[in-house]
């Protein structure tokens, strides 16, 4: 039977932890994904990580005795994690390899004191902007051009807040309001903080191989990788909303489903913006309507598509390499029934989508949709 | 705080020059397809062609969207404001910082090149 499946997902808590290293949580991770998965070895690696140093992936396997096989490690900003999940698919589909760890980690805490720049070798690093002014500047747009209001954005962190709340492993547990959301101090206008993802350290996994005859499994049915084109005076379209478009049209193609078979999504909310231009890039709504889907609590545990059940980047965290393969752990429990508190009933179809971004003059260093099926 | 470290050159901001009508843009038009880029390429990144020629862009333009940055940056001083600009007459989309208020100025607003600032960013003035 060819196809690839998801046998077995780990991860390790997610937040500011300064008594793990790297290492530390990615062991937590792949012991999970492995005895999950029901195996004790696998033929390949891949690893996203954004700025972990180099030699990050060998110093946290060999300790867990995972050596001699091929590692190969990816970087994709905040798509770092999916990347790795898309290739170790790709290595499985096509024969290449059998059994095939997919693996993020990031420990941002250690690296970053407060916002993360772009590169100063960019337009955007030498001038001045960290990466919420970037989410800034297209929320600004967005705001002008399709009429949302500040409270309508603070919404999907509300709205991931109470997700966040249902789950353990999240960084950020507590229920938020609008008025704390709007209340926390302005960070780039017109987001303020708790619109914002917080620096978090985690490592999460994914150990994949061909269907097998095991009713825990759940199938990767596409997985489309895509890098941004050019993003400039051509288009009114912000930052990040063609790529996601393309790589969703391209995903729900090769899965031979649309947009109203998927039961849940697992999205790149990192700013609130972010959710609402992704929801529409996804095609659950159309063009600059995407916060209604707030409004009628639609994208909400509870309504027709949950967006985020996890808490989403925003309440989860947003460990860069570690982010898509947490996203993947969540879709995995969703659709095998067993995510506890915030199960999404009955859940059969659901999609990963993370954007990563921060090269000047691109649409995105890359973006990844994977559709799974339980 | 230090200026924001741009020795690994070229510094990748627009480079800004005195021409006739104010401050301008130095980048290249596409001869092939008449792209307008600010920055230097090795060819045209749209159709390919090795057909860039150099151009001016600007003084004038108008504001596809902007911010005030109100967190600390390295290298920066807090709250500072940025846009990015579409140049006139089909030129390219850059980013700027805007001087002379403390607020983000309206998508939609008209705004001028004044110059290069004293840390090297290409600046903008409300027109």
């Amino acid at each position: 039977m060819s196809g690839v499946a998801i046998w077995g997902v780990g991860t390790s808590r997610f937040g500011r932890q300064p008594d793990e290293s790297p290492a530390s949580l990615a062991w937590k991770a792949v012991l999970e994904a492995l005895a999950d998965a029901g195996t004790d070895s696998v033929d390949a690696v891949w690893v996203g990580t954004c700025f972990g140093a180099p030699g990050t992936a060998q110093r946290a396997l060999h300790a867990a005795g995972i050596t001699e096989v091929p590692i190969v490690t990816v970087e994709n900003a905040c798509a770092s994690g999916t990347t790795a999940l898309h290739e170790a698919s790709e290595a499985v589909r096509t024969g290449r390899y059998e059994r095939v760890l997919a693996l993020g980690i990031e420990h941002l805490t250690s690296t970053f004191a407060g916002a993360i720049e772009p590169e100063q070798g960019d337009t955007e690093g030498a001038s001045g902007m960290a990466l919420p002014s970037i989410y800034a500047m297209s929320a600004a747009r967005y705001v002008a051009e399709h009429g949302v209001t500040h409270e309508q954005l603070a919404a999907v962190a509300v709205k991931n807040s109470r997700h966040g709340a249902l789950n353990e492993r999240a960084m950020r547990r507590g229920e938020l309001t609008v008025e704390q959301v709007l209340g926390s101090r302005m960070v780039a206008d017109p987001l303020t903080l708790l619109q914002c993802c917080s620096l978090s350290d985690a490592a999460a996994a994914a150990v994949l191989g061909p269907p097998r005859d095991e009713p825990r499994d759940v199938r990767i049915r596409s997985s489309v990788l895509r890098s941004g084109a050019l993003w400039d005076q051509r288009t009114d379209h912000v930052w990040g909303y063609e790529i996601v478009r393309e790589t969703a049209s391209a995903a729900y193609e090769q899965a031979g489903i649309g947009v109203a078979d998927v039961d849940l999504f697992e999205v790149h909310d990192a700013f609130t913006i972010g959710e609402i231009v992704t929801t529409e890039a996804l095609g659950l709504a159309p063009e600059g309507e995407g916060a209604a889907l707030l409004d009628s609590g639609t994208t909400a545990l509870g309504g027709s598509t949950p967006v985020n059940p996890s808490g989403g980047l925003l309440a989860r965290g947003h460990p860069l390499g570690a982010t898509g393969l947490a996203q993947t752990a969540e879709i995995t429990w969703q659709l095998r029934g067993e995510a506890g508190p915030r199960q999404v009933e009955g859940a059969r179809i659901g999609v990963v989508e993370t954007m990563g971004g921060g090269v000047s003059g691109i649409d995105g260093n890359g973006a990844v949709v994977a559709v799974l099926e339980g | 705080m230090s200026a924001p470290d741009t020795s690994l050159s070229p510094d990748p901001r627009p480079q800004i020059e005195e021409g006739p009508s104010g401050a301008q843009v130095s980048g290249s038009l596409c001869g092939a397809c008449g792209y307008a880029v600010a920055l230097e390429r090795p060819r045209c990144p749209v159709c390919h062609a090795d057909r860039l020629e150099p151009r001016r862009f600007g003084p004038g333009g108008t504001v596809w969207s902007s911010t005030v940055v109100r967190i600390p940056v390295a290298g920066r001083t807090p709250p500072y404001t940025l846009a990015y600009v579409n140049l006139d007459e089909n030129g390219p989309r850059i980013l700027a910082h805007v001087i002379g208020s403390d607020a983000a100025p309206a998508v939609g607003a008209r705004v001028r090149l004044t110059g290069v600032g004293a840390d090297g960013d290409a600046e903008v003035e409300a027109a």
